[in-house]
């Protein structure tokens, strides 16, 4: 570099040498749209088909440029967490920073290498814009600033949660999750987004985006209030429940431009963390919230103390109704107690939930099995309504030859067994047909009680799905089981009980071919020629449980509308007989969350029916 | 000069409290009745010659004004950050000017961010905002936020395709000014808020119309 | 103040009298007015009137997420934005004790470099203009934007980067980048000539600038000026080497003095520095493609974001001399308090006054501008 020293006087011819510029040829730039570098910040566009509505953009954005848009021709899902929301940019207000790109879970807003965008004197309407993906001006500019990994905002990763090695959990019925510790809770709750999805895809419509705010503020108590202000089930819940928020959560996309792996936020585990770590009597105290000191006068009656009649019963006795449930069993709990293994719900996280339940004055008689015990009639003349509960408690049959015999038993009445503390000798050997979350359940449950009592595992799983995206129990369930030593045939139909002397020696299986029909209804085709043969000293049907109604008597099964063996409710659970409405699983299919849902809309419709 | 006689001459101050963040940031708390002195001392005897700012910080809940006196020395490469503590009803303080000239902008535009009053100060008269009559405005009590939606509107814009949109039973479902709330997370997507809102306002309509 | 409030004073029976430059001076980046007492072409007085860029940001900034300010902190300075941004996300790094990886650390220096190098190539320009002289900047302003294009390339926007973020920068520089670098460099070198023979060796402009809005060693220490205004008056203090940030510790480069505290003095100054951020960048040329790894170390999802509480104030050399941030938070998830601490609030206001009295009135912008004073700093 030419130093220049401060006494430098320079010359006044200096400036002139620059005459030689008139001598270049000048530089000419054409006056036309030309594209922007790669990543320019330019206009928006938005596929329209990534979108899911969950205005993070709109959260992000720090000049409150972006409104949401209602698009009627979109189709919500809400179980798939898709929203007909949209955003429109305010150019007036936008700043260009890409944040919106950046945080998008789904890579849909990105932005193009388009430069200019004008409009004539006072049309500043065209500055509000609606992006598709073709850009501010319809121009198909190329891209400019999308998302990479760098850019990414979002914590897309979930913290691990521990459980117990396969070898320490096989033998007990101990939990096999360990929970979020605080810091995890935390760490794994800041990283909602805070969409809602979640809560539009609960059946019961749980507030989870709030009770996750409330755990990443440390505030756990307010966490469970929260939770009950839509469930009362949250200690089942926490740990069972088929977290159908999950698969909506704006944080389980992938796709394949942008972020490779995202995983949803571990919702359920925060809500069992959260119900963990408050105390029971902190919980009462919140259970009691929005109870009514004012006796209505009326009565009404319940039957199954499940997730479904319970929900109700609670909602019920909080609006001031007295309250008697009706349980066959030794304690409540419904399914939740009888179906679902320890391992994964420990009871006395259940007896947790039902303690609560009771305490806002909900009445459980046990023991008592209506239709023997006290007949329909009387629950009827002593009460003003009566919500049928029952669940789903009579496993159906395969009818396979064989099937009849002592030693092919049902998933249910076997599950029932275990909680119930019966002496139970587990074979040395079991073939159970199904793929569903019972079949795993009773499968492990077998597993443990075989290492148990002969220090060996021998479960084989017959299930007709194929393992991958169709199969129906869950991933985890699967991969749990593998761990445990229980093989898991897939693609399998079951044959043939196979009887030799009146004993049961095994199972016949063959492979599935197809499973429906070209109409979509349950058919299985199977390549005979592909026989396996499987001995076992036990074969478990587990493909599915149907409601036992006989409880009902004769003239009320007759008075009673059906649905293809269901009873025929309308959409707020109340049947065709005026003071008899039904929920749960013997109406709406097996799962906790639904019935809770259920629960709750049986109990409104009651209390509007009773306060009319 | 070495670090014990920097600490000695600091530890000169009885209420003195010294935090060493990094090698070359300082912070020190201290009365605010021993500021003055403190700078004296730091610039008299540490050749700490440059007021790089003071800075103001408002803790309404504990009703004080935090000043913070960010002074670099050229020769010993080090800042020192002196924090102090007024209380917020009688904002006063002495100025340091006659230190530090450098203070006359920084507590010009403290008292009129945050009104605090400096004895001596030669110009504590308006600065940047002359034409401003209301409260300080940099003090927490004072919410830009409202104050902007009550003077200015929104701009109403109706484009061809909002108006297509409204047809068709859609359009502006979530305002932003509805979930900022300067930066609050205010969950507006979910169904059961756009039922509520659907009831408090016509979806499909303009801004404030 | 708004020009159609003010009032002329009457000043009596003297010589004396006032006017307003103002708000829109051309010599003056920004919006800043200047009330002058003059007796005959001497100010007897000036008084700088501030505010007309005022826009609240430091308030703004409390309402706002953490990160939502990184779209604001650029504004303060529009000619030298980059190390605004930098600025805050060091101030924010260390509240929250972290660090940015290491190669983003090196992509910082180059943003900032480059940006030093718009800076002064404006401010050749703009410091000619208040002489007379337009073509330095139409110059200034041309070669300036081959620097903006490659802001462009690699950080997405012209002016406003928006390219950092506490923990590191947003992405990785695009492929060809660096050559591209390379060559603007080269280019920037061979303009050294013309614009040494168009501003710097011109006798017109020589004498114009020497001897104008002379600032003794002493008098700067005094007024809290920084930068290359204070390099100008034959102190070599620059916070990149003597409070180093990123790695400039592992940077070689000169930092040009002069002695004699002018105008004159200031743009050599300013001169030398352009070459010096050349030779910065080179460096870094060299370097970086050897320094792998990740470009940005994780910080929380920024919705749900608490920087824990405590305060950093964080210096780094600006083009226009010593700019800080200091932030302060409560643990929650917006900045309880951001000071900004613009070079240029020394400058502009104190300096300009003490400047300015006693300068023939057809000096005054010269002055300002020589300071490289940049009102938003002053105003924010």
């Amino acid at each position: 570099m030419k130093k220049i020293d401060y006494r430098d006087k320079g010359s006044i011819l200096n400036p002139l040498k620059n005459l030689q510029f008139f001598a270049r040829k000048p530089i000419t730039e054409k006056l036309e749209p030309r594209p922007a570098s790669a990543s320019y910040r330019g206009f928006h566009i938005n596929d329209m088909d990534l979108c899911i509505g969950c205005s993070s953009c709109q959260k992000i954005c720090d000049n409150a440029a972006i409104t949401m848009v209602e698009v009627p021709s979109i189709k919500e899902d809400a179980a798939k967490g898709i929203r007909n929301l949209r955003p429109a940019i305010d150019y007036g207000r936008c700043c260009w920073c890409a944040l919106c790109v950046d945080i998008c879970p789904t890579s849909a807003i990105e932005m193009t290498r388009e430069y200019v965008h004008t409009c004539d004197g006072d049309d500043t309407d065209s500055y509000f814009v609606f992006p598709s993906e073709n850009g501010i001006h319809d121009l198909k500019f190329a891209k400019g600033w999308t998302k990479t990994e760098d850019s990414d905002l979002l914590d897309r990763i979930r913290r691990p949660m521990g459980e117990m090695k396969p070898e320490a959990r096989i033998n007990n019925f101990d939990e096999v999750v360990d929970g979020f510790t605080m810091e995890m809770a935390v760490e794994e709750a800041s990283r909602c987004v805070d969409c809602g999805l979640c809560e539009d895809a609960c059946p019961a419509h749980m507030h989870a985006p709030n009770y996750i705010r409330s755990i990443y503020e440390g505030n756990l108590e307010q966490a469970v209030e929260w939770m009950y202000e839509t469930n009362p089930f949250s200690h089942v819940c926490g740990r069972v429940c088929t977290h159908i928020c999950e698969d909506a959560c704006s944080l389980g996309r992938v796709d394949e431009n942008g972020v490779k792996n995202s995983q949803p936020i571990a919702i359920r585990w925060l809500k069992r963390f959260a119900m963990d770590n408050v105390s029971k009597a902190t919980i009462k105290h919140i259970a009691q919230k929005g109870k009514t000191h004012i006796k209505s006068g009326k009565s009404v009656a319940v039957i199954g103390a499940g997730p479904a009649g319970l929900t109700a019963a609670f909602d019920l006795a909080k609006k001031g109704h007295r309250v008697t449930v009706y349980e066959a069993l030794p304690k409540a709990g419904g399914m939740t107690r009888y179906g679902i293994p320890n391992y994964r719900l420990p009871e006395d996280r259940l007896d947790q939930d039902i303690e609560v339940i009771t305490s806002v004055g909900v009445k459980i008689n046990y023991n008592v099995r209506v239709g023997t015990d006290i007949s329909m009639q009387q629950i009827h003349q002593e009460n003003d309504a009566v919500i049928l509960a029952i669940g789903l408690h009579n496993g159906r049959s395969t009818r396979i030859s064989g099937s009849d015999n002592k030693a092919v038993v049902k998933a249910v009445d076997l599950l029932r067994m275990i909680p119930q503390g019966d002496k139970f000798i587990a074979p040395k050997s079991a073939v159970v047909i199904g793929g569903g979350n019972v079949a795993m359940d009773i499968a492990r449950s077998m597993a443990r009680l075989q290492m148990k009592q002969h220090n060996k595992v021998n479960v084989v799983v017959s299930a007709l799905e194929a393992l991958g995206n169709s199969f129906l129990a869950d991933d985890e369930e699967v991969s749990e089981s593998l761990e445990e030593g229980i093989t898991i045939l897939d693609s399998r139909g079951p044959k043939q009980c196979v009887i030799s002397k009146g004993r049961l020696t095994g199972l016949e299986t063959v492979n599935v071919l197809s499973i429906f029909d070209n109409k979509g209804r349950f058919s299985p085709k199977y390549d005979n020629s592909d026989l396996q043969y499987h001995p076992a000293e036990m074969v478990i049907e587990a493909i599915g449980q149907s409601a036992d109604i006989t409880l009902l008597g004769k003239d009320l099964i007759e008075e009673l509308d059906w649905d293809r063996g269901r009873i025929k409710i309308n959409d707020n659970g109340s049947t065709s007989v005026e003071w008899l409405w039904s929920a749960g699983d013997m109406v709406k299919g097996p799962d906790v969350i639904n019935a809770v849902a259920d629960g709750h809309r049986v109990a409104n419709d009651i209390d509007s029916y009773l306060t009319r | 000069m070495s670090l014990e006689s920097l600490n000695e001459i600091l530890n000169k101050i009885n209420t003195i409290k010294i935090t060493h963040k990094h090698k070359r940031r300082i912070r020190v708390d201290v009365k605010a009745d021993s500021l003055t002195t403190l700078l004296e001392l730091i610039k008299g005897q540490a050749s700490f010659l440059h007021l790089s700012a003071i800075t103001c910080v408002d803790w309404i809940e504990d009703n004080q004004f935090e000043l913070v006196y960010h002074v670099w020395s050229y020769e010993e490469n080090c800042l020192i950050s002196a924090h102090t503590r007024i209380d917020r009803d009688d904002a006063k303080f002495v100025t340091v000017y006659d230190l530090y000239k450098p203070a006359d902008f920084f507590e010009r535009d403290i008292y009129e961010m945050y009104g605090v009053f400096f004895i001596g100060s030669p110009r504590m008269e308006k600065f940047i905002l002359t034409e401003w009559f209301g409260m300080p405005p940099m003090r927490k009590d004072f919410d830009s936020e409202a104050y902007v939606q009550e003077t200015f509107n929104w701009t109403e814009y109706n484009p061809d395709w909002l108006q297509e949109l409204s047809d068709q039973g859609g359009g502006i479902a979530i305002k932003p000014e509805d979930i900022r709330l300067s930066g609050t997370l205010h969950n507006k997507a979910t169904h059961r808020e756009r039922e509520k809102a659907k009831k408090e306002h016509v979806v499909g309509k303009g801004w404030k119309s | 103040m708004r020009p159609e409030n003010y009032q002329a004073v009457p000043l009596g029976d003297s010589n004396e009298y006032e006017i307003f430059i103002g708000p829109n001076h051309p010599g003056i980046e920004g919006n800043y007015a200047l009330k002058l007492i003059l007796d005959g072409d001497t100010v007897v007085k000036g008084t700088t009137d501030a505010g007309y860029l005022h826009r609240g940001f430091e308030k703004l900034m409390e309402g706002r997420l953490w990160i939502q300010n990184l779209a604001i902190v650029p504004r303060i300075c529009v000619p030298d934005p980059a190390p605004m941004e930098v600025s805050y996300s060091l101030a924010v790094e260390e509240i929250m004790g972290i660090d940015a990886p290491i190669r983003a650390q090196w992509i910082r220096v180059l943003q900032l470099e480059l940006s030093r190098i718009a800076a002064h190539l404006f401010t050749f320009g703009g410091h000619a203009a208040t002489t007379g002289m337009y073509t330095p900047m139409y110059w200034g302003v041309a070669d300036r934007d081959l620097v903006l294009d490659l802001f462009e390339d690699f950080t997405g926007g012209r002016v406003y980067s928006i390219y950092n973020i506490p923990g590191g920068v947003r992405r990785e520089l695009p492929e060809g980048f660096l050559e591209k670098l390379s060559h603007l460099l080269d280019y920037l070198e061979s303009r050294q000539n013309d614009y040494d023979n168009l501003l710097f060796t011109n006798q017109i402009f020589v004498q114009r600038a020497k001897g104008v809005g002379v600032l003794s060693k002493e008098d700067a220490l005094e007024y809290g000026v920084t930068g290359p205004n204070l390099r100008a008056c034959g102190l070599a203090f620059d916070v990149r080497r003597d409070d180093p940030y990123l790695i400039y510790d592992q940077l070689e480069f000169d930092i040009p003095t002069q002695q004699k505290g002018d105008a004159w003095s200031r743009i050599l100054v300013r001169r030398d520095e352009l070459f010096q951020s050349i030779h910065i960048l080179r460096q870094v040329i060299a370097k970086l493609p050897s320094i792998k790894g990740p470009i940005r170390t994780a910080i929380p999802n920024p919705l749900s974001w608490n920087v824990p509480a405590g305060e950093a104030y964080a210096r780094v050399e600006s083009s226009k001399g010593e700019l800080a941030y200091y932030v302060v938070s409560d643990g929650g998830d917006k900045p309880y308090r951001v000071h900004v601490r613009g070079p240029s609030s020394m400058h502009a206001v104190q300096t300009l006054e003490f400047l300015a009295k006693g300068a023939r009135i057809e000096d005054v912008a010269q002055i300002m501008f020589s300071l490289d004073a940049c009102p938003p700093e002053v105003d924010r």
